[in-house]
């Protein structure tokens, strides 16, 4: 190619190529746009969406499977343990760790603790990113009664253990104690 | 540096030596009578837009003339090697997303490969396979819309970094959808998937692929066949055929080159060399099209023409996907037997390489991961010197280094 | 040449019988103020109107900007403050101005101060030149197109002085760009300009824009001449590195030399930079309506110069008040509107060639200026002069 025909080249060239692409740009801009007022509109998030944790607190029986499965030691749990029953202290999740990897959830045998859509987290404080997730402190109202009742139906078992009359009780408190379960 | 040449007396003044006379990359000699100038050292970098994340590069500048360039690396290391040593192996699949954190999946498939090579035995499920490979195909085109539209930032363009960032948002949905999660997936375990395809997915998957293939002539028009473009990007930073293979480049870097090599077909994994043979997908390898081979513009149209082999090979997926399991016979606390292992896997930048080491316990006793952003942002060095400050920055973009897998 | 063409203009409209500012407050003066000082108000006054002319464009076109980009780049753009945002300037305005105003502390702070100002002046000078109706403008000057091109390449001292007395680097590469490039892209530009002129036989916008009205107010330079389109082209990409717009904005070029001259400053004097950069493209983009696509002159600014006069009487001390026909207050306001619209579709060119195209690198915009579009810009000034030797002599009197 001559050096004319190069530059003319050059020009046509630049000339096109910038039209082709404006014309792009200008289709997009006669388009609605595809973004979302955030705020105002939200996306849908998906069921499946790794967010924040919860935990289903009556079924968790502090087995700590879900600690012991995490990547980074990011669960703690502390509970007191009443016979069967569970008295919670703690369960929390120090979200500065937690790299949401969903590796807790598996691990459950009791299919409690779940990960779920809410995913703005945000304070000025630090501390606050250790997250309790529990829905209440203490003992569940049924999870006392049933213990009362146990320890109950315990006395009267030893009362009548002390009255001599052992081995027609036990069996039936047996059952009683799974019904209720 | 003052080089003499033997005609040099010519056309130098009687008062001023030989050694005044510098020389400039392009050969010739710049005499200055009175003027002293000095090269300045300008760093580009940790915080600069320009070097991806948190790169450093020391650059020696005269004028607008790069006369020396050094990287920098270090500034996110995370130590993901030693972690590997002590969590367990299937609590180090978080960390994998986190080194190439454009394509965890990839990164997710390599350590769950090099795992399941120890683990003599098992088998994956054709379904987990299939699911594997659409979601790193699918990673990997966003993972190139990443390096296409930052290219075009780089280069000045800032429209075709948005409509890159259009569709790998929709990609990114596709995901959170099989997942749960947007860029840090975990989703391809030791033995498989964790999570099936949700009804209705895998359709979704075909209408993007019917989408991205109309969106893709747009990129095309749009920033490469672009004549800026071009004339900023051809000839510019040149890697020779030898200079690729001896630098250990692989991936687009080194298919920039002209060297026709790519694991999904010369080492296959998976049901990669299955898919080959079936003929669904090709290797594009650069031939010099718009300036020398092995040039800027030759490495980001490997990458914009892969994402439209990896969209052959999820169509290839979709039509051959059947319903079965997607997990194979993991144990729930996992033992993997004594042995090493080292598989390489094509990450969208190159071979992302992990070798593993187990004495049979929970625990591996040795992981080490080849990132190709480490090997590949070397080359950068060689390249700049004698280039010119935009191309610097156009050298950079066209490694598409990922920050986070350098330094890891 | 221009003795050649015997100047075919229509004889200049009717320039109001003097400035409208000084003729109300001399009419109002009482005899004990001395006339010094009611001119020396008016002059105030128009230095006021100046400045909040070039404001008021800044603010309107960074709103622009911002809808325009994100349009292209499928997004809404500022939402929030006002009706599709439209009074985000205002906030970011005060943004700025509450903003702490740093001096990095090598930087030289005599220059580092007085360059944002230099810089605003100096388009403010180059502003005064602008005619905004046959009736309105600040000073009416022969070489009204030559003072504005004067002008506005003072503001690149500015932006020197801005990136040496930063004291950072990416500033200093920024400013010596700036330079390198102004001086390359001063040539093209004016050379190109040369065809209208040619064409036109003045410098002066206002008998520019008089000698396009006719055919209906469609008699523009850029149907009078084959010449004219690719003499328009070179104008734009040369107005496009004048302006320090994309492609060619490679004083500020953001990937590469982080925010180049502008690299240090932050607060109100960023938004001097930034006032001008936005002023600088409406004037330009003016200036280009004036010489290539007619000025004033449209087919509605023709409509009512047509109409019968109407006037009213507004008593003694200021006149009478014409409301209808040519010269008058209506024909003012729709050549207001009409050289607005005009300059803001060449804003908005910019614009949408900003959001388009990638950027140059340095060497090339050095052989785009010298070597395409310097050539090129002579090769249409001859070319345009001989069409219109070619047909004076074989049709009479001007295309």
């Amino acid at each position: 190619m001559n050096a004319t025909a190069k530059y003319a080249k050059n020009v046509w060239d630049g000339l096109k190529s910038s039209l082709v692409g404006m014309q792009i740009t200008g289709k997009y801009l006669l388009q609605k746009p595809i973004t979302v007022q955030y705020p105002l509109e939200r996306l849908p998030i998906p069921n499946r969406y790794r967010g924040i944790h919860y935990l289903e607190q009556e079924k968790c029986i502090n087995c700590l499977a879900c600690a012991r499965a995490c990547p980074i030691d990011c669960i703690e749990m502390d509970a007191v343990r009443h016979g069967k029953e569970l008295e919670w202290v703690s369960f929390t999740l120090d979200y500065q760790k937690c790299m949401f990897c969903e590796l807790c959830v598996y691990p459950c045998p009791k299919d409690c603790i779940h990960m779920g859509t809410e995913f703005a987290f945000v304070s000025y404080d630090r501390s606050e990113f250790k997250h309790d997730l529990l829905s209440f402190k203490g003992m569940a109202r049924e999870a006392k009664i049933r213990m009362l009742e146990a320890e109950e139906k315990k006395k009267r078992k030893e009362a009548a253990k002390a009255a001599g009359q052992e081995v027609a009780d036990e069996p039936e408190s047996d059952a009683d104690a799974e019904a209720e379960s | 540096m003052a080089q003499t040449a033997p005609d040099s007396k010519q056309g130098a003044s009687p008062s001023m030596s030989l050694d005044e006379a510098r020389v400039l990359p392009s050969g010739e000699r710049e005499f200055m009578l009175d003027v002293r100038t000095q090269d300045m050292e300008l760093n580009m970098g940790p915080q600069h837009p320009a070097t991806h994340g948190v790169m450093r590069i020391l650059l020696r500048v005269d004028g607008e003339i790069v006369t020396g360039a050094q990287p920098h690396l270090g500034y996110l290391h995370r130590c993901a090697e030693k972690i590997g040593e002590n969590v367990e192996w299937l609590q180090y699949l978080p960390y994998t997303d986190r080194y190439d954190y454009l394509s965890s999946m990839n990164n997710n498939l390599g350590y769950s490969m090099a795992v399941e090579a120890l683990m003599t035995g098992l088998e994956i499920p054709r379904r987990a396979q299939m699911l594997r490979i659409i979601c790193a195909e699918l990673n990997r085109i966003g993972s190139h819309l990443i390096a296409y539209g930052t290219y075009g930032l780089d280069i000045g363009a800032f429209t075709p970094f948005f409509y890159a960032f259009r569709e790998r948002e929709w990609m990114m949905a596709l995901f959170e959808k099989i997942c749960g999660a947007r860029l840090t997936y975990s989703y391809i375990r030791i033995g498989g998937v964790f999570n099936d395809a949700p009804p209705g997915w895998l359709g979704e998957v075909e209408r993007f692929c019917d989408v991205f293939e109309q969106k893709w002539v747009e990129y095309y028009d749009l920033l490469m066949e672009n004549h800026i473009f071009v004339k900023r990007t051809a000839d510019v930073g040149v890697i020779s055929r030898e200079m690729a293979l001896d630098f250990g480049l692989t991936g687009p870097m080194l298919r920039g080159s002209g060297v026709d090599w790519d694991l999904r077909r010369d080492m296959p994994y998976s049901l990669y060399g299955e898919i080959w043979k079936d003929g669904a997908f090709k290797i594009p390898v650069a031939r010099g099209e718009k300036g020398s081979l092995g040039d800027c513009w030759d490495r980001t149209w490997v990458r914009v023409m892969e994402m439209m082999e990896s969209i052959k090979i999820v169509r290839w997926c979709l039509a051959h996907i059947e319903p079965g399991p997607i997990i194979g016979d993991v144990p729930k606390v996992l033992r993997v037997p004594t042995g090493e292992a080292y598989v390489g896997i094509e990450n969208p930048r190159g071979e992302l390489g992990h070798y593993v080491v187990s004495d049979g316990g929970k625990v591996a006793i040795r992981v080490r991961v080849r990132g190709p952003s480490f090997v590949n942002v070397a080359v950068t060095e060689a390249l700049m010197t004698g280039t010119l400050l935009s191309d610097a920055v156009a050298i950079v973009g066209s490694t598409d280094v990922v920050i986070g897998e350098t330094d890891r | 040449m221009l003795a050649v063409t015997e100047t075919p203009l229509a004889a200049p409209a009717p320039v109001g019988d003097g400035n409208l500012v000084l003729d109300l407050l001399t009419g109002l003066r009482p005899e004990s103020v001395p006339l010094w000082a009611v001119m020396a108000t008016s002059a105030l006054i128009a230095v006021g109107l100046a400045v909040a002319l070039i404001s008021l464009i800044a603010m309107f076109s960074t709103w622009m900007e911002r809808k325009v980009a994100g349009h292209i780049q499928c997004r809404y753009g500022p939402m929030h403050v006002g009706w599709h945002g439209w009074l985000q300037p205002i906030a970011d305005g005060v943004k700025l101005l509450l903003k702490e105003d740093i001096i990095p502390k090598g930087a030289d702070k005599v220059l580092f101060v007085l360059s944002p100002a230099i810089v605003l002046a100096s388009l403010l000078g180059a502003m005064a030149a602008l005619a905004l109706s046959p009736n309105f403008f600040f000073a009416d000057i022969d070489l009204g197109v030559f003072f504005i091109l004067a002008m506005t390449s003072t503001t690149t001292i500015g932006v020197v002085m801005a990136g040496w007395a930063s004291n950072s680097k990416w500033s200093l590469y920024g400013s010596m760009r700036e330079a390198a490039q102004v001086i390359a892209y001063e040539v093209p530009l004016g050379i190109s300009l040369m065809v209208p002129l040619i064409v036109a036989g003045t410098f002066n916008l206002r008998e520019a824009s008089a000698a396009q009205g006719g055919w209906y107010g469609m008699h523009w330079f850029v149907f009078q001449n084959p010449f004219m389109l690719p003499a328009f082209l070179l104008f734009f990409t040369a107005v496009l590195a004048e302006t320090k717009r994309a492609p060619f904005d490679l004083p500020e070029s953001e990937s590469e030399l982080v925010s180049g001259f502008l690299t240090e400053y932050s607060g109100i004097r960023w938004s001097f930079f930034f006032m001008e950069e936005y002023a600088a493209m409406f004037l330009y983009s003016a200036v280009g309506a004036f010489f290539f696509f007619g000025g004033f002159e449209s087919p509605f600014t023709w409509a009512v110069a047509q109409m019968a006069p109407h006037t009213i009487d507004l008593g003694e001390t200021i006149g009478t008040l014409k409301l209808l026909g040519e010269g008058s207050l209506l024909h003012n306001l729709v050549a207001v509107a009409t050289i607005v619209v005009k300059a803001f579709a060449g804003v908005f060119l910019m614009m949408w060639v900003r959001w388009s195209l990638p950027r140059i690198r340095i060497d090339q915009v050095m052989t785009l200026g010298y070597k395409y579009l310097t050539p090129l810009s002579m090769v249409c000034v001859l070319g345009a002069a001989l069409f219109e030797l070619a047909w004076i002599r074989f049709f009479g009197g001007a295309s």
